[in-house]
C-alpha cells in the first residue's frame, strides 16, 4: 500500500503575534507542523505498519519548511519531497491544491491523505479540491481509517452523528486531529530522518503554469478581534456565588 | 546508526548551545539533546547576554538583519527606591555603540533557537554532518555508568552511548544530583524565583520612551521597594518592541513573608518610577523560572566525573550582586571551555577523571570563577535585609532633600544625608555595611 | 438579471437555522443591489423543504430531489450542485458552513474553477466577486478577504447574520437530475451514531459545555440536569470528546463546532484557544473553574471560582426556582 501524505508548515497560533499597519507579524517566527496533518501521517504510519506499505510526504513551502518535512520523516515516512517556493507567494488553497495535482500527476499511490485543514486558516479547502483535480474519490474529516482488502474504511464525523464510508484505491482523505495523538518522533528517529532520502525541486521549474496563473482569493489585510472585556469573577462560598450569579443570569441578562 | 558519539549534551540551553557549536566547530561527532518542543521554549531570562564571547561562537552575528538579539546596551541604570520615590544612577556611552557589543538583550524563545539553528549550520559543515544531531523534545532521564565512568544516557527505552556527557541541563539538575555531583536536597534560602512579563510598544514610541536610537537599548536594574520587602530585585530591558520586566525573589523570604511573586511585580509595576516607563503598553507574555542564588556554599565542588562535566546554571554559576544578573555569560563561557576540554580529551583518548579536570580548572582561571570568588561578600551583602529596605529608604529621603527647593534656608547636603541617616538607619548600620561593601566590590 | 444563490442545508428534514441566516443577507443584498435571492434544496424530500423556505424570501426557489441524498455521500451532491450551477449560472453560491458543506465546497470550487472562502462571518458584493472577513490564526485574529470571478464560493459561520422572516411567492423550479448507483465511488458502510432527537448544538439558545474537569458519572448528570433545566443544547471541550465520555459531534471549538447561543456555561473548561474559537462570539458567557487563573475568565461575563461538583447543585436549584416562577 503506498501513502501520500500532504503536509503543510503553518505558523504556531500559540506564538506571539501582532498586527502592523494591516499585516501580521509573527514575532519569533515559530512554524510547525500543520496538527491535522500530523494526524495524517501517524495514521498513515499505523496502517503501513499493520499491513505493510510505504509512506511518502510531500510539502510544498519555503526553504525555511524543510525542518517540517525532516518532522514527518523524523515520525517514521519513508521518503520526502520538498517543492520549493519563494515564500512570498500570494498563494490560496486552490494554488496549492493545482500544484500538488501537478507533482501527483504522473505518481502511482493507494491514497493520498491531507489535512482536514490548515491550523492558521482554518480553509479546509485544498483536500477536496486537489481530489477534484485529480479525479479521485474522496472522504473528509475522517475520525480513523481502517484498511481492509485495497480499500479504507473511513469513519468520518458528520454534522449530527458519525459515519463509516469505504473508500476505494486510488483514493483521497482529509484528516481531523480527534483521529489519534501524532507521535513525538523518538531519538532514534530523528536520527534515521537525517538519511532519508529528500526530494527537492523549485517550483518555478516544475509547475510555473500552476503557480503563475491568477489566484482567485486574496488576503486584504488583518485586525485584531474586539477583545471581549472580562467581566466579574465570583470567589467565595459555593453556595452563595451560585445562587448570585443565578439570580443575576435572570434579572440582568435576561437569558434564562 | 548505533556507533558511538564524541559527546552528548543534555539541554539546549545558553550553555548547551555553546558546547555545541564549540564541538560542530571542532569537528566532533555529537548529540545535543533538548527536552522542550524546540530549544528555548521554555527558557527564562531577564535577559541581557553579557559580554562578547557570542562574538567567538558566531562571528560578527550582529550583521545578521534577522538575528537572535534584541539590542546592545550602551545606557545602564541602577535605580534605588522607595514607596514614591526612586533615586538612580545612570550611565550612557557611546563607547559601547560599535560592535563587538559588551551586552545585547535577548529573548530565550527567540534566541536560543535562533543559536539552535546556527548550530544546525556549523554541523553540515563538519565533518559529521549526517552523525551529529540536535534533538529536541527528548527528555535525558538518567545519565548511564560503567565501571565508575560515565558511557551515556537513558530517554525512554533507548540508550546512547558516548564518550563524555556534558550536563547543561539548567537550574533544575536533577542528572547532576542522578551522578552524586550535588547534594539530593538544596535548601529553599539558596534558591530564588525570577518572574517576568514582556509589555508591548509601538516600537516608535518605545524608541522615544527610551531614548533609543537603531538598535540601542537600556538595562535597569532596581534595589528596594522594587520588591515590597522581600530580598531580591528588579530588571527592566528593551527589546526590539517590548520591554522585559521583572523580579527575582528569595524563595524562602516569600514563603515567610505570605507573598505571591505575581502580586509582588504588580505592585512592582505600580511604583511610579515603573508605572511611567511601561504607560500604555500591553503584556504580552508572563513567565517564571528558578535561579540559583550564585551562592558559593551551595555550588557543586566538583564540576567533573570521569567521563563527565556540569556547566551553566546546573553547575550553579550565576551571579547577582545588584547591578546585573549573570547567568548566561558565564553558562556560554562554561560550555565553551567544557567542549574546549573535550575536543582535547579526544585528541589524546583520556576521558579519565583527571582529564575532565582540566575543564574546571579552565574554568577556575577564567573570569567565571574569579568574579563568583571575588564577589562573594557582594552576593551575601545584596541579600542583607538593610539593603532591601534601609538604604534604599535612606537614599531617597535624601534625594527628596536635596532636589526639592522649598523658599526657605536650604541644608546643606552633608546635614540632609545626616537627616536620613538619623531617621531610616544608624551611623553603625551605615559604617558596617559600608565595610561589607567596600570588600565585598 | 444574476443571482445569487444560497444552498439550503438539510438535517433530517429540518432547515438549519444557519442557512436561513445565509439567505437572510442574500435576499438583503439582492434586494440593495437589484439581484434576484435564490434558494437551492438537494435533499430526498427537496420538495417539501421548498414549501417551508416559502417563509423566508427568497425570489427563487429550486430543488434537486433523489432518494440517493438520504445517503450523505459527498458524491451525487457534488454533481446535483454541479448541475445546478450550470443551470442557475450565478455570481454567488454561499452555504451555511457545516461539516457537509466542508465537505463539497472545495470540490465545488475547483470543478467551476471558482474563487472559494469558507468560513465567513461577514461578506458583501463587489464590482467582480464578494470580500469579507473571515476569523483566522485560532479566530485571534480577523482577515479581510477578497474572491474574484463568477461564480464566487462561500461559506458563512453560523451566527453572523440574524434570519429574517419574510413571505414569499417564489414558483419552485425543480431541476432535472438522475444518478445511478456506479457514480458513488464511495459507499455508506454503516451510520455509526446520529443525534437526532438532541437539541442541535449550533442552532441551540442556550448551550452547557464540559470540560476535563467534568470527570465522573456524578459530573456528567450534573450537566445533564444543568441543560435540561434551561432547555440547552450539551457540548464539550476536546479533553472529554477525546476521551469518549461525549459524543464527538459536540465538541466545541477550531475542530469541532461553532456555537454562538444566547447563553454559554462552560464547566471545567480552561479555555484553549482552540475551544474559545468555537464559542467566543456567545451573548453571555459563564465559566465555572476552580483555578482563578484560567484563561476562560479573561472572557467570562460571570467567572466562577470553585469545584463545580459545590457550584452547579446550588445553581441547578436556584435556577429551578427561577423558572418555576
Ligand atoms: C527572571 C530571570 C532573569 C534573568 N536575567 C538574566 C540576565 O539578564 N542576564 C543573564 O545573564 N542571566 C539572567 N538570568 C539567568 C539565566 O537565565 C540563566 O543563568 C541561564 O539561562 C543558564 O543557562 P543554562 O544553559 O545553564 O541553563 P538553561 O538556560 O536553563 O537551559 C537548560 C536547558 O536544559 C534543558 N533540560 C533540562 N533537563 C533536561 C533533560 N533531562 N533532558 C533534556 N533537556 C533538559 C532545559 O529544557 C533547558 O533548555 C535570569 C534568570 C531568570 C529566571
Ligand atoms: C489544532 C487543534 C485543534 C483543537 N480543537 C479543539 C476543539 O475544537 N475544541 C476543544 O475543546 N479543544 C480543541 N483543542 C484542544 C485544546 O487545545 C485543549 O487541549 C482543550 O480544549 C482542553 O480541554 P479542557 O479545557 O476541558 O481541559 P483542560 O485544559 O485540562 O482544563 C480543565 C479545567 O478544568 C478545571 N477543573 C478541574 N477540575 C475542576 C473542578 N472539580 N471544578 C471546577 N473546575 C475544575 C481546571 O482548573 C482546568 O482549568 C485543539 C487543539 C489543537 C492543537
Ligand atoms: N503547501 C502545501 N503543501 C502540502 N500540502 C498542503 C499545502 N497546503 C495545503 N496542504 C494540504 O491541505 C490541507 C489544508 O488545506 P487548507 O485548509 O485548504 O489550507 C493541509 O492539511 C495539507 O494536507
Amino acid at each position: 500500500m503506498k501513502f501520500y501524505v500532504c503536509i503543510k508548515q503553518v505558523p504556531d497560533v500559540n506564538a506571539p503575534l501582532q498586527i502592523k499597519d494591516g499585516q501580521l507579524i509573527q514575532d519569533a517566527d515559530r512554524n510547525i507542523l500543520n496538527a491535522y496533518d500530523a494526524s495524517a501521517v501517524e495514521e498513515a504510519l499505523v496502517l503501513s505498519e499493520k499491513h505493510g506499505g510505504e509512506v511518502e510526504v510531500v510539502l510544498a513551502g519555503p526553504e525555511k519548511a524543510k525542518e517540517t518535512l525532516r518532522k514527518a520523516l523524523a515520525m517514521g515516512a519513508d521518503k520526502g519531497t520538498h517543492i520549493v517556493t519563494n515564500g512570498d507567494e500570494e498563494f490560496d488553497s486552490y494554488s496549492y491544491a493545482k500544484i500538488l495535482a501537478k507533482f501527483f500527476s504522473d505518481k502511482e499511490y493507494d491514497f493520498i491523505s491531507c489535512g482536514k485543514q490548515s491550523q492558521d486558516t482554518d480553509a479546509g479547502l485544498t483536500g477536496p479540491m486537489l481530489a477534484e483535480l485529480l479525479n479521485l474519490p474522496y472522504a473528509t474529516n475522517a475520525v480513523g481509517l481502517e484498511y481492509s482488502d485495497g480499500s479504507i474504511l473511513v469513519k468520518r464525523q458528520g454534522d449530527a452523528g458519525q459515519e463509516m464510508i469505504e473508500l476505494p484505491s486510488p483514493g483521497l482523505v482529509t484528516c481531523s486531529n480527534d483521529m489519534n495523538d501524532p507521535r513525538i518522533p523518538s531519538l532514534k528517529g530523528i536520527m534515521q530522518s537525517k538519511r532519508k532520502p529528500v526530494d527537492t525541486i523549485s517550483l518555478d521549474d516544475f509547475a510555473a503554469d500552476a503557480a503563475s496563473e491568477e489566484v482567485k482569493t486574496k488576503v486584504l489585510g488583518f485586525e485584531e478581534k474586539p477583545k471581549r472585556e472580562p467581566g466579574k469573577k465570583y470567589e467565595g462560598e459555593p453556595e452563595e456565588i451560585a445562587r448570585e450569579v443565578a439570580k443575576l443570569l435572570d434579572s440582568e441578562e435576561n437569558v434564562i | 546508526m548505533d556507533e558511538k558519539f564524541d559527546c552528548i549534551i543534555v539541554g539546549a540551553g545558553v550553555a548547551g548551545l555553546a558546547a555545541a557549536m564549540t564541538l560542530a566547530k571542532n569537528n566532533m561527532k555529537f548529540l545535543l539533546i533538548e527536552k522542550g518542543e524546540f530549544p528555548g521554549s521554555k527558557n527564562v531570562s531577564g535577559g541581557v547576554l553579557w559580554g562578547s564571547d557570542l562574538n567567538k561562537l558566531v562571528p560578527n552575528y550582529w550583521e545578521e538583519e534577522d538575528g537572535g538579539w534584541d539590542r546592545f546596551i550602551n545606557h545602564r541604570r541602577l535605580t534605588f527606591m522607595d514607596e514614591q520615590s526612586s533615586f538612580s544612577v545612570d550611565f550612557k556611552s557611546s563607547h559601547f555603540n560599535e560592535p563587538p557589543y559588551t551586552g545585547v538583550v535577548v529573548l530565550r524563545s527567540k534566541f536560543d533557537k535562533w543559536l539552535a539553528g546556527k548550530v544546525e549550520e556549523a554541523i553540515a559543515e563538519s565533518d559529521f554532518a549526517m552523525d551529529s544531531f540536535v534533538a529536541p523534545n527528548i527528555l535525558v532521564e538518567e545519565v548511564l555508568e560503567e565501571d565508575g565512568k560515565v558511557v551515556g544516557i537513558r530517554t525512554g527505552e533507548d540508550k546512547f552511548y558516548a564518550d563524555s556527557v556534558i550536563l547543561a541541563e539548567g537550574v533544575n539538575n536533577l542528572l547532576t544530583r542522578q551522578v552524586g555531583l550535588q547534594d539530593k536536597y538544596v535548601p529553599a534560602d539558596h534558591m530564588l524565583t525570577g518572574v517576568k512579563e514582556i509589555i508591548r510598544f509601538d516600537q516608535d514610541v518605545l524608541e522615544n520612551r527610551f531614548q533609543l536610537y537603531g538598535r540601542s537599548g537600556m538595562s535597569n536594574e532596581f534595589v528596594g521597594h522594587a520588591t515590597n520587602g522581600v530580598e531580591g530585585g528588579g530588571f527592566l530591558y528593551t527589546n526590539k518592541d517590548t520591554v522585559s520586566i521583572g523580579l527575582v525573589l528569595g524563595l524562602k523570604d516569600l514563603r515567610e513573608k505570605e507573598q505571591t511573586p505575581y502580586d509582588i511585580l504588580n505592585h512592582f509595576k505600580k511604583h511610579p518610577a515603573v508605572a511611567d516607563m511601561i504607560r500604555g503598553g500591553e503584556v504580552v507574555e508572563y513567565s517564571a523560572h528558578v535561579v540559583s542564588s550564585g551562592d558559593k556554599r551551595v555550588m557543586p565542588e566538583k564540576l567533573y566525573k570521569a567521563g563527565l562535566m556540569v556547566c551553566g546554571e546546573a553547575a550553579n554559576l550565576l551571579m547577582n550582586a545588584g547591578k546585573a544578573i549573570q547567568g548566561m555569560d558565564y553558562a556560554m563561557r562554561s560550555g565553551i571551555l567544557a567542549a574546549e576540554a573535550i575536543t582535547k580529551a579526544k585528541e589524546k583518548e583520556d576521558y579519565s577523571e583527571a582529564s575532565m579536570k582540566s575543564y574546571q580548572d579552565a574554568l577556575e582561571d577564567s573570569y567565571v570563577m574569579k568574579d563568583i570568588n571575588n564577589f562573594q561578600d557582594a552576593v551575601h551583602l545584596l541579600h542583607d535585609p538593610f539593603m532591601v529596605d534601609k538604604m534604599p529608604n535612606l537614599i531617597c529621603d535624601f534625594g527628596r532633600n536635596f532636589f526639592s527647593i522649598k523658599n526657605e534656608p536650604t541644608k546643606k547636603a552633608r546635614n540632609m544625608f545626616s537627616d536620613s541617616v538619623k531617621k531610616h538607619a544608624s551611623y553603625w548600620d551605615l559604617v558596617k555595611i559600608g565595610a561589607k561593601g567596600a570588600k565585598a566590590l | 438579471m444574476s443571482t445569487l444563490l444560497t444552498v439550503i442545508s438539510v438535517n433530517d428534514g429540518k432547515i438549519k437555522r444557519s442557512s436561513l441566516e445565509v439567505l437572510s443577507r442574500c435576499n438583503e443584498l439582492a434586494e440593495a443591489n437589484g439581484l434576484t435571492s435564490a434558494a437551492l434544496v438537494v435533499d430526498a424530500n427537496a420538495g417539501e423543504i421548498a414549501e417551508q423556505l416559502k417563509s423566508y424570501g427568497p425570489d427563487a426557489i429550486y430543488t434537486i430531489e433523489n432518494p440517493i441524498f438520504k445517503n450523505h455521500l459527498n458524491t451525487p451532491v457534488l454533481k446535483a450542485l454541479s448541475i445546478a450551477v450550470d443551470h442557475i449560472n450565478p455570481q454567488l453560491v454561499a452555504f451555511a458552513s457545516t461539516e457537509s458543506s466542508k465537505d463539497i465546497l472545495g470540490a465545488l470550487a475547483a470543478n467551476k474553477e471558482a474563487g472559494a472562502l469558507s468560513d465567513m462571518s461577514e461578506f458583501e458584493l463587489t464590482e467582480n466577486g464578494v470580500k469579507g472577513k473571515r476569523p483566522v490564526m485560532a479566530s485571534k485574529i480577523i482577515s479581510s478577504v477578497e474572491a474574484t470571478g463568477t461564480p464566487v464560493i462561500i461559506s458563512v459561520r453560523s451566527g453572523s447574520y440574524d434570519v429574517v422572516e419574510k413571505s414569499s411567492d417564489a414558483s419552485v423550479e425543480a431541476i432535472d437530475f438522475s444518478f445511478n448507483e456506479e457514480e458513488l465511488r464511495i459507499t455508506l458502510k454503516e451510520i455509526i451514531s446520529s443525534s437526532s432527537d438532541r437539541v442541535d448544538l449550533s442552532e441551540a439558545e442556550v448551550v452547557v459545555a464540559a470540560g476535563r474537569g467534568v470527570k465522573d458519572e456524578e459530573g456528567r448528570n450534573m450537566i445533564s440536569e444543568l441543560a435540561s433545566v434551561l432547555n440547552a443544547g450539551i457540548g464539550a471541550s476536546r479533553a472529554l470528546t477525546e476521551a469518549g465520555d461525549y459524543d464527538p459531534s459536540l465538541q466545541i471549538g477550531q475542530t469541532g463546532k461553532v456555537v454562538s447561543p444566547q447563553l454559554y456555561i462552560g464547566v471545567a473548561i480552561s479555555g484553549a484557544i482552540q475551544h474559545v474559537a468555537g464559542m467566543a462570539n456567545s451573548k453571555v458567557i459563564v465559566a465555572i473553574n476552580k483555578d482563578p487563573d484560567a484563561p476562560i475568565f479573561d472572557i467570562a461575563d460571570y467567572g466562577l471560582v470553585g469545584d463545580l461538583y459545590k457550584i452547579l447543585p446550588p445553581f441547578i436549584e436556584e435556577l429551578k426556582k427561577i423558572k418555576q416562577n
